[in-house]
């Protein structure tokens, strides 16, 4: 291959930062390897113990919990967050006045962060203070939500949360998506007759898979990473019932000074971050070649 | 390598640059560099008043607070350690002070502290915690109880009561009471892991300080097993049926004005909690303060304490700085300034609370400290980190807050699983 030293400034500013950032990722990937195998405690190094921090970690109830929270948390999260962006993008679909004011406001909690969101969330659904109190205040004494303080629903407050705070950036791609949509195949299907629910469910929608899957991509890895959100909604309780992955790798780095088996919680992290994206990365790959093929 | 190498060079030039200094600087002023989480409120103002005393006495102060979780200033330490530049003097309490001090070389206190005649001015179990290896190398700075009983005495008056309970079966009694008058929840409590664990180990330490010594500060197999520990949570499951049950991750303050109120009836709290009471601008007549129930008649005294461990430095003004720190902070003098200041009692046993400055919930913490410490019943908390190292109190804490919040849960079951949690934290 030729190399032309007209585009060097190019190769310059696009390929040191990305092999500094890439080299950077690997090595401290791969340095949180190697300590998740030794018996480092307060310090980053440690004699070689095999698995037994793997193994530690695994039988702890916490991490039990977080990953069982993580099924719960990322399947009602995902799920009914990409169900409510894509509600309202097909609401905001309609050629609707106002629209440019309502995206704003959809997408508005997009801009404040997880922890602002957490916090204000336990506020509202404070029993004692949020919406149970308002509404029993009204007169309706009987009404109960307390799930933020019943250990079996408190993640479901955080996934409620979450919707709150995601769904308006599902909504935007969805909405870029609908808009991209073939105008003629939209006419050719309204001259067939074809009303406004079948116009959707076996035109338009169809069309969207790409963007479909990529917002579920993104709304996994937030979800698999999620830590502020729980951590200024629940402080992980009542209990320990709202423990997340994330949140049992930084209790143990940083408050129980096991920063062996707080690598080896990374590490299992990782591993689960890992068996999304790459069915993910195949799949595109697939694609790729399909359409190369084609 | 080749940059330590540099520096080095550049230090050395700097150094001969400085020559014409160097008489002066072999009188070395004293300088401290030091370390901790205590930037605002009234640990900002002792602190800070701490640092006074040290520039009067001509030295340099060079407090450096990292604000925020005890977490985020240990992972500076660590940051530092691991850089070769440690502080002069950091905070650390408890036995994190002896694991730290495997990590980096500490100052061996032993001359100065037998200078000040300290040691027999100290609680026993306090003084160990600081000497690990069997040599001083931290100092404690002052200490709060844990077991505090905080009694509303418009609840007191509510309840139409007037004695204060003195055994785990009158504070029940009285708690009771209380409900009846029509009191929602008696008990006064934040939703905090601190918080659950500190109602456990009143609980414990109430019923049998040995049994306390044995399970949670020696971690004992038969103890944790014992009918204490049952004891314990079959109270601490009565103390949880009495709390708000809608707290979720608030701080035990969002309650005290209830509690002052006569909404709520009594709060087993840290001494902290009368400084915020204060703050909070109740005065001291609407509360009562009383040490924990304790059943076999004697005081018990759980402790917490703050301190400042010592880091090996070449440099010779840090060395001064670190003598002039650990002088100043075993004075009483100092100790009395410190505690006035925060709401804490003074290390040293021997410091008359009789003046004013002092409320009488310190006098009667001190009192009973001292009275503690006369019948061996001092014991370490567990949920403020004086008991076990950082992993292991997280680990037993962890079953005790989920047994709280979590009915179904029998104190049988918790016994069992506060064994295997401390198994798997070994």
């Amino acid at each position: 291959m030729k190399l032309n030293l007209r585009r060097l400034p190019e190769y310059l500013v696009i390929w040191v930062p990305l092999l500094l950032a890439a080299g950077q990722i690997v090595t401290f990937a791969l340095w949180t390897t190697w300590i998740s195998f030794t018996s480092a405690t307060l310090m980053p190094s440690g004699d070689w113990v095999g698995l037994k921090n793997y193994t530690n970690v695994l039988a702890t109830r916490n991490w039990k919990i977080a990953f069982d929270n993580l099924l719960i948390f990322g399947f009602g999260f995902v799920v009914l967050t990409a169900l409510t962006g894509l509600f309202l993008a097909i609401l905001l679909d309609q050629r609707i006045r106002g629209e440019n004011v309502l995206r704003s406001i959809f997408l508005y909690p997009l801009a404040l962060s997880f922890v602002v969101t957490g916090t204000a969330w336990s506020w509202l659904l404070n029993p004692g203070m949020g919406v149970q109190k308002l509404v029993n205040d009204l007169g309706w004494t009987g009404f109960r939500f307390d799930w933020l303080v019943d250990r079996d629903m408190a993640i479901w407050t955080i996934v409620i949360a979450g919707i709150w705070q995601s769904s308006g950036f599902a909504m935007a791609l969805f909405l870029a998506g609908l808009r991209s949509v073939e105008p003629d195949l939209v006419k050719a299907a309204q001259i067939d007759g074809a009303g406004p629910f079948r116009l959707y469910t076996r035109v338009i929608l169809p069309s969207l898979w790409p963007i479909v899957i990529a917002v579920m991509v993104i709304l996994i890895q937030t979800a698999i990473r999620t830590f502020d959100l729980v951590r200024a909604l629940t402080g992980g309780g009542p209990g320990i019932a709202t423990q997340l992955p994330a949140l049992v790798v930084y209790d143990f780095m940083f408050q129980r000074g096991q920063l062996g088996r707080g690598s080896a919680a990374a590490v299992l992290m990782l591993l689960t971050l890992a068996a999304v994206l790459l069915p993910y990365g195949i799949w595109k790959y697939v694609q790729r070649r399909r359409a190369a093929n084609a | 390598m080749q940059k330590i190498r540099r520096r080095s060079v550049l230090a050395g030039a700097a150094g001969m640059l400085a020559m014409p200094k160097l008489g002066r600087a072999q009188a070395a002023k004293p300088r401290l560099t030091a370390i901790s989480q205590w930037s605002a409120g009234s640990d900002g103002a002792a602190i800070s008043a701490l640092g006074k005393k040290f520039e009067e006495r001509g030295g340099i102060w060079q407090h450096s607070p990292v604000p925020g979780f005890t977490t985020e200033m240990m992972n500076k330490l660590r940051a530092q350690i691991l850089s070769g530049d440690p502080p002069a003097c950091s905070q650390l309490k408890g036995p994190e002070i002896a694991a730290w001090s495997k990590i980096a070389p500490t100052v061996n206190l032993d001359a100065i502290v037998a200078a000040a005649g300290y040691e027999k001015v100290v609680a026993p179990d306090l003084a160990r915690l600081h000497k690990p290896g069997g040599k001083w190398a931290a100092l404690p700075l002052q200490i709060y109880r844990t077991n505090t009983l905080f009694v509303s005495k418009r609840g007191l008056d509510r309840a139409k009561a007037d004695k204060l309970p003195t055994t785990w079966a009158e504070f029940n009694t009285l708690a009771d009471k209380m409900q009846a008058s029509g009191m929602k929840y008696p008990i006064s409590n934040g939703g905090s892991r601190a918080d659950d664990g500190q109602k456990f180990e009143a609980c414990l330490a109430g019923i049998s300080p040995a049994a306390y010594r044995a399970a949670i500060m020696n971690l004992d197999a038969k103890a944790l097993k014992g009918p204490e520990m049952l004891a314990a949570f079959v109270q601490l499951r009565k103390i949880a049926n009495w709390m708000d049950p809608n707290t979720a991750a608030q701080p035990y303050a969002v309650h005290l004005p209830k509690l002052i109120a006569g909404e709520m009836g009594m709060m087993i709290q840290g001494g902290w909690a009368q400084g915020v009471l204060l703050n909070a601008g109740f005065k001291l007549d609407d509360f009562i303060i009383a040490p924990g129930p304790t059943d076999n008649g004697k005081p018990v005294f759980i402790l917490n304490a703050d301190a400042f461990i010592f880091w090996q430095r070449k440099e010779a003004d840090l060395q001064e700085g670190q003598k002039l720190m650990a002088e100043l902070v075993m004075q009483p003098a100092i100790q009395t300034m410190y505690s006035q200041i925060t709401g804490s009692i003074p290390v040293r046993t021997d410091v008359d609370l009789s003046g004013p400055g002092w409320s009488d919930g310190q006098r009667e913490a001190a009192k009973t400290l001292k009275d503690a410490v006369a019948a061996n019943q001092v014991v370490l908390s567990l949920a403020h980190n004086m008991a076990q190292e950082n992993g292991m109190t997280a680990a037993m804490i962890d079953v005790l807050t989920e047994y709280v919040k979590d009915r179904t849960i029998t104190p049988e079951k918790a016994v069992t699983r506060l064994t295997e949690a401390v198994e798997g934290a070994r």
